[in-house]
């Protein structure tokens, strides 16, 4: 190997590189959809996380979402768009006078996608599994009201009455995440106590039927998941055609989110499962201007990141540190924090400042500048003093009454940059009234388990929220849910606000009238915003990537963001 | 060339060291509207003709489309030793971005000089610790045989399979908190020492091994050399293979660190980390419009270039001359034997 | 002799197995004592305390420790490496699975660095000081010194952007090259080197002496000479597959091992993170004990020495 044959090699496939790099750039430029729906064609879209299981009732992550959202179907569904009810598999519903009973007509001629009938006995069949202490599904955990089961009956084959144990306002809304299950197929294994395994990731698809546009074709672990159109669904257009007009519909695993773009960019994958990062937004503003994608702005996010204390009695955070209790102190703390800058700085000026948990993308729920601190870092300071907390050694940073160090730890999730920027954004504007805030990031796992077993002093963290309705997320509101993540699981309201607020929030979720409703939530806002137990600082812009040949795509901030609508989507044209 | 390279890692060094005169700020000083700030260009000619090196203030255009310009208003001079830093501007034409801003708008130039400090102090010594313990460990392997090498390789391919993450987690969860940067730094080089000694060691027996039978290691053997004055003459052999060892670990733990601050073992709040630094330039955004973050990457690459130059390249597998082994052995040195080309570390 | 090869060789094998088994059962301890479980990512997801408390039980997660321990151990013995929570199937079929797809790319990474690296590395070593040699070093240098997901991700950026190469989940391409270009570099410095040796040892150059033409010289003596210490080296190359796999894997979308042990940890599913780690010990002995064959093969010498 002389050096002037290889530098001949060399120059060779510099050449054959340059004729490569020539012809892709001369190629035909991209289609773009019309908006007239056609049938047939494939979709394809990308999803970070293997599925655990196809069964809805087993698990609550994203890939399960998104199966449930394609492959079954649902008694009614809110659209997240417009938020109405829309009649799904019941053609409609009438209510008892007290509110309590709601009957059921469902749709007729319906036939699950293996061909077998649809009846009530199926949703009767769905609605027992859900419960069933056996089977201990999540999703029943979560369908509770007042820690009762909803009670379901079946008059006929055709009717199906359903029994709040309880009023509760947000209503039917709650039964748009119970995909109704087909009897035939899971019966057998129910009865056997195997319900739990039967349509995990590795079943045989074929084991597997459902009322949803799609059926499951096959899952290729950790690499694809392939839904075929359902022959039988029962959903036609407006012009009579009959739904979904896409062939098929194909998830791509890619569990890097620099990768999925770079897919999304290549013309791999249509549409991500995912709201862009602000910082990709500079290379999607190019692809839109180059046609390939387009981008939409599908609202305000309805579940921001929230800065919360831990405020349970007796932890060792109060312990040590009683001014983490004071109200006061808590306060200072939001009006030290510049909320436009985190905005600016770590959206990059796509997101809506916010004081509460509330955010444009809850609709009518919102209040703008709702308990709103404004930045005022004297006023911070000058409160901090009116506690006792000077800087008495003249190191910058304030001291105690026992002159210690104002210092606390901020527990935040690794990983996520908007998480990430945030805490590193508010220990830095923190340092400036004098408190140092140690920012500690833990991967998902360590942030659960420290939480668990209430190891912190202050979280950044976030929580996914189903629905924009405040009555549907109690467990979070009531000090005595669960979710209740500044001081979970209490017996009795240890405040006498939380008290104040239980109430309220109660009242408003069973209230039936909406402007009570909208009153009582408005209070129940402003006493929290008055007692600072958390902070919220912004609300990101979602912003959806869509190939610029998909066509019919409605994006709306709740998850699936555009699949929620997968029978309407279209694609034009052969894929790039 | 070597002192080329030494001169690097000394500049290196001393940067690390000096720190907070040479960096221009503090590394998690945040400055407002420079998210992705590119690098300021240094300019000593413009209208009205040559200057002392002066830069434009930036003014971003467009925010989310991390759009800056130059404002050419008014020149800012560059000042040498003042302000307590070696390059600085005055306060209100701040900031001075040499080699640009992260996603937060921090100085990469400061947050890469005080990251130097903890990141390369870490790696350093977790490399060398490594070193030392799989040579010893490798040797006496690989000289000895026998039992003792069953168990040193036993215990190797253990740590080599085991998955170091849960040893990490299950520690950390015994930890409180928060822990300050000089017991992560402690506890991190001696996890990294842990964690890289079987592969040296395997190495290092593998060598030994095949050392052992040669005809001057026999004859020491014969001659009644004992077991640590043969592990002597054996592991110079070695030390070729040590040395590209040793430039290969510096760059693979430094990335082992950002990796361990992903389950939490990390150098947290107001230390900046090459290991991390290195993470936030690992992304799309920064190869398609912000290549700048890659400039930990391009340190990175110097730094294992110049240990690379200064380790040199003497000999990995080959046995010293005969000469100096016959010393060894006791017996008659000779010297007819000289020809050996030196090739010297001036060879890449 | 073949007695004694084949004593030796169940000894390895013996030697092997309780490796592999003790090296699970740690990984199973280990994981079992790190914060949080099965259930913990329900915790923040809202799911009713009674739910959780039912899957702790259906899990067998209020067991003492030593019972978890032993009923784990006595699984593995038999083969049997338990159910995996995240998914609801059986651990060793899938990930027998996925270490196959990791052994695939593994086997081809190591093709391209052995096809790639040595015939380089002897290039490079028999002419030093000429500016190609320098330039080969660098980018050795620049393989390895560039972070694996860097490189991983910069390869896939230079696919797309070309167009129309194989950059799907399933295609080799990028991956191999992305976890087989260090490793050529690694087996490019250390046969440079080992070439460098052995074209000054005296036996070469008494092959000088006797005439024979450089061209020989360096690709059929000095080569056989070098190779002999690389190839000693192999199977340390053998084992960091696994390990450089991960990021790899990650961005590339290759459904291997090292994807599911991340997956695994993330999720806190202790029996398919010890189920991984059985897999990675199995490759591990085998990458050991093929690394040794190769040792014994070229020399003869080392044959019977442990």
């Amino acid at each position: 190997m002389t050096p002037s044959r290889i530098l001949r090699l060399v120059l060779a496939a510099t050449l054959v590189i340059a004729v490569i790099v020539f012809s892709r750039w001369s190629s035909s430029p991209p289609v773009v959809s019309d908006g007239t729906p056609r049938a047939g064609g494939k979709l394809v879209s990308s999803l970070r996380f293997e599925p655990k299981h196809f069964n809805r009732l087993m698990a609550a992550d994203q890939a399960a979402l998104l199966a449930a959202a394609l492959t079954q179907a649902t008694l009614l569904r809110t659209n997240p768009v417009t938020g109405e009810l829309e009649p799904r598999l019941a053609t409609s519903w009438s209510g008892s006078p007290d509110g309590l009973s709601w009957t059921f007509t469902l749709r007729n001629n319906v036939r699950f996608s293996d061909g077998a009938p649809f009846t009530s006995a199926d949703v009767l069949f769905t609605f027992q599994a859900l419960y069933d202490p056996a089977i201990a599904s999540s999703l029943g955990g979560q369908l509770l009201i007042a820690g009762q089961p909803l009670q379901a009956s079946a008059p006929d084959d055709h009717h199906v009455v359903v029994t709040f144990p309880a009023p509760f306002a947000p209503g039917l809304g709650m039964l748009d995440s119970l995909p109704i299950l087909p009897k035939h197929k899971l019966q057998a294994a129910m009865a056997a106590g195997k319900f739990a395994e039967a349509w995990s990731a590795g079943s045989n698809p074929a084991d597997m039927a459902g009322l949803g546009p799609f059926v499951l074709k096959e899952y290729v672990p950790a690499q694809t998941i392939r839904f075929a159109r359902n022959p039988n669904f029962w959903l036609t257009d407006a012009s009579g055609q009959k739904l979904p007009y896409l062939e098929t519909l194909e998830i791509a695993i890619v569990p890097d989110q620099n990768a999925e773009l770079l897919r999304l960019q290549s013309g791999d994958v249509d549409l991500l499962n995912d709201a862009a990062r602000p910082e990709d937004q500079t290379m999607l503003r190019d692809a839109q201007a180059a046609g390939k994608l387009r981008l939409v702005q599908a609202g305000s996010s309805i579940d921001p990141s929230t800065f919360w204390f831990n405020l349970k009695a007796g932890s060792k955070a109060l312990a040590e540190k009683p001014w983490l209790g004071d109200e006061t102190f808590r306060r200072a703390l939001s009006h030290a924090i510049n909320r436009q800058a985190i905005v600016e700085t770590v959206h990059l000026g796509a997101a809506t400042v916010i004081y509460g948990p509330v955010t444009p993308g809850h609709g009518e729920w919102y209040t703008p500048d709702m308990g709103a601190t404004p930045f005022d870092v004297a006023r911070a300071s000058a409160l901090l003093k009116s506690i006792g907390l000077k800087d008495t050694d003249g190191d910058g940073v304030l001291n105690d009454t026992r002159n210690r160090p104002v210092q606390f730890s901020l527990l935040t999730q690794k990983g996520h940059t908007e998480r990430e920027r945030t805490s590193e954004m508010v220990a830095e504007q923190l340092r400036q009234v004098g408190i140092t805030v140690d920012v500690v990031k833990l991967d998902n796992a360590g942030v659960r388990a420290r939480y668990g077993s209430g190891d912190f002093e202050t979280i950044y963290y976030g929580i996914r929220v189903s629905s924009p309705d405040p009555g549907n997320y109690l467990p979070f509101w009531l000090s005595s849910g669960p979710y209740h993540f500044w001081n979970p699981g209490q017996a009795t309201p240890s405040t006498e606000w939380e008290g104040r607020f239980d109430r309220l929030m109660q009242q408003q979720s069973t209230t039936m009238d909406r402007a009570e409703r909208k009153r009582l939530f408005v209070e129940a806002q402003q006493v929290l915003a008055e007692h600072v137990p958390a902070m919220w600082f912004a609300a990101s812009q979602v912003t959806v990537p869509i190939g610029s040949h998909v066509g019919g795509a409605t994006p709306s901030v709740m998850v699936p963001l555009v699949l929620w609508n997968a029978e309407r989507l279209f694609v034009q044209g052969a894929r790039r | 060339m070597r002192r080329t390279a030494a001169a690097i890692v000394l500049a290196i060094g001393l940067m690390a060291l000096l720190a907070p005169w040479i960096a221009p700020y503090h590394p998690e000083q945040i400055f407002e509207n420079r998210a992705y700030a590119p690098p300021m260009r240094i300019h000593v000619r413009d209208a009205d003709g040559w200057h002392r090196p002066f830069v434009y203030r930036q003014k971003m255009v467009d925010r989310i489309g991390r759009v800056y310009v130059e404002d050419h208003s008014h020149r800012v001079p560059l000042r040498w030793l003042s302000n307590g830093h070696l390059l600085s501007v005055d306060a209100d034409d701040a900031p001075l971005l040499f080699c640009g801003a992260d996603a937060l708008g921090r100085d990469l130039c400061s947050r890469l000089i005080f990251g130097a400090r903890l990141s390369l102090g870490v790696a350093l010594i977790g490399a060398c610790g490594a070193l030392l313990l799989g040579a010893l460990l490798g040797a006496a392997a690989g000289t000895l045989g026998g039992r003792l090498d069953t168990v040193v390789t036993t215990i190797a391919d253990f740590v080599l399979v085991l998955p170091v993450v849960y040893l990490v987690i299950v520690l950390r969860a015994t930890r409180p908190l928060v822990i300050g940067p000089s017991e992560v730094f402690v506890l991190m080089s001696g996890l990294f020492a842990c964690a890289a000694w079987p592969d040296v060691a395997r190495g290092v027996r593998a060598i030994v091994s095949t050392e052992r039978t040669r005809d001057y290691a026999v004859a020491a053997r014969a001659a009644g050399a004992g077991p640590v004055r043969l592990i002597g003459h054996l592991l110079p052999a070695a030390y070729g293979f040590l040395r590209v060892q040793f430039v290969l670990l510096i760059p693979a733990l430094l990335v082992a660190e950002s990796s361990l601050s992903f389950v939490g073992f990390g150098f947290e709040g107001r230390t900046p980390s090459w290991g991390g630094l290195l993470k936030e330039g690992e992304t799309l955004t920064a190869m398609y419009s912000a290549p700048w973050l890659l400039l930990p990457a391009a340190a990175l690459f110097l730094v294992v270039l110049a240990l690379q130059r200064i380790a040199g390249h003497t000999q990995i597998f080959m046995p010293e001359p005969l000469t100096q082994r016959a010393r060894a052995v006791s017996l008659r040195p000779t010297n007819e034997y000289s020809g050996r080309v030196p090739s010297g570390p001036d060879a890449v | 002799m073949r007695r004694d090869a084949a004593i030796y060789g169940l000894r390895r094998i013996a030697a092997a197995l309780i490796l592999i088994l003790s090296v699970s059962i740690t990984a199973f301890i280990l994981a079992r004592l790190a914060p949080g479980d099965e259930t913990t990512a329900d915790l923040l997801n809202g799911v009713d305390e009674r739910i959780i408390a039912i899957k702790r039980e259906r899990l067998g997660l209020n067991r003492p420790l030593i019972v978890q321990v032993a009923d784990y151990s006595w699984g593995v013995l038999r083969l049997d490496l338990g159910l995996s929570a995240r998914f609801e199937q059986p651990v060793g079929p899938l990930v027998l699975e996925r270490g196959a797809n990791t052994a695939r790319l593994g086997f081809m990474a190591l093709l391209l660095a052995t096809a790639l690296g040595i015939p380089l590395g002897i290039f490079t070593g028999s002419r030093p000081h000429t500016w190609i040699a320098r330039m080969v070093s660098v980018f050795s240098l620049t393989a390895l010194a560039c972070p694996p997901l860097v490189a991983a991700l910069g390869l896939l950026f230079l696919a797309v952007s070309i167009g129309g190469i194989a950059s799907g989940p399933r295609d080799l391409l990028i991956p191999t090259l992305a976890l087989g270009l260090p490793m050529a570099a690694m087996l490019e410095r250390l046969q440079s080197q080992a070439t460098r040796d052995a074209l000054n040892a005296p036996d070469l150059q008494a092959a000088v002496a006797r005439g024979i033409p450089p061209q020989r010289l360096i690709w059929v003596h000095a080569a056989r000479q070098s190779l002999r210490p690389v190839l000693g080296v192999y199977g340390v190359v053998i084992g960091g597959v696994f390990s450089g796999s991960l990021a790899v894997e990650f961005a590339t979308g290759w459904p291997g091992l090292g994807r599911l042990m991340y997956d695994a940890v993330q999720s806190g599913d202790v029996k398919l993170v010890a189920g991984c780690v059985f897999a990675g010990g199995v490759s591990l002995a085998v990458g050991n004990l093929i690394a040794d064959a190769l040792r014994a093969w070229v020399d003869p010498r080392v044959r019977g020495i442990a």
